[in-house]
């Protein structure tokens, strides 16, 4: 079966997140729908505050108290959004997972590595102390954890922040889990270690067969694993398609230009890079019509006006959807195009 | 060669921990015996990975932080034995950009205070009037406009308060201005400006930069030569085009195959290509070369004797015996 009939696993429909603050209310998430199949990952990039976070703490009804959400999130049948915390804990760390950026303050202090991967064992698949122990040194194993016996009777300070983040990753997959959400799972870390689990995570995803958002904002990250990815500017999707279409030819001009002003370890260029101009918009403040228009070399009065919308797959080609007036014709690659 | 603008020879920096009634001293060797020439206007990086004494270098030569052993020369004067009171004059020609943009600046000053702040240290004969002039053309020189001189620190974004931060290091026209880490903080679009900003500045006022950083596409843009550290030795010292076309030593291979690229027809073979293991304590570094560990070409000899740097080819060092073996792209042993 291949991955574009795979049944999907997470659906999110048209969510919005909004905070309200004592300054009025600010916008973080506008009409995301991203439908995520068994056995994919889909890349979800922007630069902070473009909202990639806030959509998946979302979906697992992490939020902040003075968020409201709207919209829709299934996990197979059952439905996320607006449930309670009781309902929610029947799939949370079962059979929907996070990790996070910084595998530190997500773990317990005072707690053993051991116990903190048993304690989801025992809380939702009712094992005996011994089986959910057994199970952890075997997750412990399989997250390539070096001298896993040893470590299960360790406090988080003893190990190394590459192997914290195992160790999460281990806890994420205790229940086996249909989707997992990674949100920058590797940016706290050194390249070398970066690479490491972004290794294991990829081995997982195909050995598992797990559905997988990984959140980031390094367009290199996505490169090595993700299936599909999606770009986020000030809080909406700007541009989807397969990591090829994206990455390969991009369309809309914010991911050719983030794409053109990296830095890249294979360009033995000197020269000055081709920055983006201006700061990514204050959600308060959005500009009218297109939140990219500001800074975009290809604005004019259309996108000004009018904040063009994700056109889906249908009106395009294949696989990709873009919000903009003026797509890039995608045929040539972001480099070249600036 | 024109006269360095800074020499170090094996230059050291020992931190003693673990000093408790029962336990001996030990010393964390956060650099150890560093031999290096930075030619005035060259930008140097320094690389690495955390822990491998890359920033605390930098802060050896600022005299930020004391030396325990070696030499730091300051266009040929020997300066690590100085008191704090006679290196000061010499900080108004090295000035520092710090990591955080926003936590290096003192929220209770004004921009153009913090900006006018080295000035009123080091230039006390200008006129009020003068210290102005001097911020404000700095200021718009990195891209500020003159009007935030009366704004707080907060009200800007990280990207902008980077701006401050080297305008504020810049403002004194320093022959060296050392940059730890400076886009690390910053998002991707706004890194750009700043790594652009950076080459301007060297090139129109033809400073030393020395440039700590763990991003090596970044270091490739915008650094002439690059020092590999790893466990607070030199692992290789080469110029850009030699350390990233033809790495010699193994942890520069891996460290440089880590590094993402955004191309999906090449970047998931580069995964299968990481480096394994961690950095080892470096209170109990390896024997021999302390990259033994890690390192696929290791060879009972290396455990012996700890590789000093020698010679490649112009100006290429590599800390390895076993470079001539193993090629300049890691091909297997």
């Amino acid at each position: 079966m291949s991955q574009a009939d795979a049944p999907v696993a997470l659906d999110i429909d048209q969510l919005s997140v909004v905070f309200d603050t004592p300054d009025g209310s600010l916008a973080a998430v506008n009409d995301f729908s991203l439908a995520i199949r068994r056995g994919e990952c889909v890349g979800v990039v922007g630069e902070s505050g473009a909202g990639k976070s806030q959509s998946f703490l979302a979906v697992m009804g992490l939020l902040a108290a003075n968020a409201r959400v709207s919209g829709q999130a299934r996990l197979g049948t059952e439905s996320l959004i607006g449930r309670d915390v009781a309902e929610l804990n029947r799939f949370r760390g079962v059979k929907l997972s996070m990790i996070f950026q910084d595998p530190m303050t997500s773990l317990t202090p005072h707690m053993t590595v051991g116990e903190q991967i048993a304690e989801s064992i025992i809380h939702h698949l009712g094992s005996s102390a011994e089986a959910a122990r057994a199970r952890a040194l075997a997750l412990l194993e399989q997250v390539q954890v070096t001298d896993a016996p040893r470590r299960l009777d360790q406090y988080p300070h003893e190990l190394s922040g590459g192997m914290r983040q195992r160790v999460m990753i281990a806890i994420a997959l205790a229940c086996d889990p249909e989707v997992l959400i990674a949100d920058e799972p590797t940016t706290a870390l050194d390249v070398t270690i970066q690479a490491q689990i972004l290794a294991l995570l990829a081995t997982l995803k195909r050995e598992r067969g797990m559905a997988m958002a990984l959140i980031t904002h390094d367009l290199g990250v996505v490169a090595g694993i993700a299936d599909r990815v999606a770009v986020m500017y000030a809080g909406r999707v700007v541009e989807l398609g397969t990591v090829h279409e994206v990455l390969k030819a991009p369309k809309h001009p914010y991911t050719a230009a983030l794409l053109a002003s990296m830095p890249r370890i294979d360009d033995a260029g000197t020269g000055p890079l081709p920055a983006i101009g201006g700061q990514p918009p204050n959600p308060r403040r959005l500009p009218s019509g297109c939140a990219f228009g500001p800074r975009c070399a290809y604005a004019d009065d259309a996108c000004r006006a009018e904040r063009p919308s994700l056109i889906g797959p249908s009106s395009i080609e294949g696989t990709r959807s873009v919000a903009c007036h003026h797509p890039l014709d995608g045929t040539r690659h972001a480099r070249e195009s600036t | 060669m024109t006269e360095p603008l800074l020499q170090l020879r094996d230059l050291r920096v020992w931190f003693p921990v673990g000093e408790g009634l029962f336990r001996a001293k030990r010393n964390l060797r956060a650099v150890d015996g560093i031999d290096l020439q930075v030619a005035p206007g060259e930008a140097l990086g320094i690389v690495g990975e955390s822990g491998c004494g890359k920033s605390t270098l930098a802060r050896a030569i600022l005299r930020l932080v004391r030396s325990s052993g070696g030499q730091i020369l300051w266009l040929g004067r020997p300066i690590e034995g100085w008191s704090t009171a006679r290196v000061r004059p010499l900080r108004r020609d090295m000035q520092i950009v710090f990591q955080d943009p926003l936590a290096s600046l003192d929220p209770r000053m004004t921009v153009g205070e913090i900006v006018a702040e080295p000035l009123r240290v080091h230039a006390r004969d200008l006129s009020r009037a003068e210290r102005r002039e001097r911020v404000v053309d700095m200021l718009a020189r990195v891209g500020l406009p003159a009007d935030v001189v009366n704004r707080y620190p907060h009200e800007f974004s990280g990207g902008q308060c980077q701006r401050i931060g080297i305008a504020r290091a810049m403002v004194l026209r320093p022959k060296l201005l050392v940059c730890d880490e400076p886009v690390s903080a910053l998002d991707v679009s706004i890194q750009a400006q700043i790594v652009n900003l950076l080459q301007d500045l060297k090139r129109d006022f033809g400073m030393t930069i020395l440039f700590v950083s763990h991003n090596l596409a970044v270091v490739r843009r915008l650094c002439d030569r690059v020092l590999v550290l790893y466990l607070g030795k030199p692992m290789e010292l080469a110029s850009t085009d030699l350390l990233y076309s033809q790495p010699r030593h193994p942890y520069t291979q891996g460290l440089l195959a880590a590094v993402p690229v955004p191309d999906p027809d090449l970047q998931p073979q580069r995964l299968g290509g990481a480096l394994g293991g961690e950095l080892p304590s470096p209170l109990a570094p390896p024997s021999g070369c302390v990259f033994r560990t890690r390192c696929a070409h290791a060879v009972a000899a290396c455990a012996a004797a700890a590789p000093q740097l020698q010679p490649v080819e112009g100006g290429h060092e590599v800390a390895c015996d076993r470079w001539r073996d193993i090629g300049p792209y890691g091909a297997t042993p």
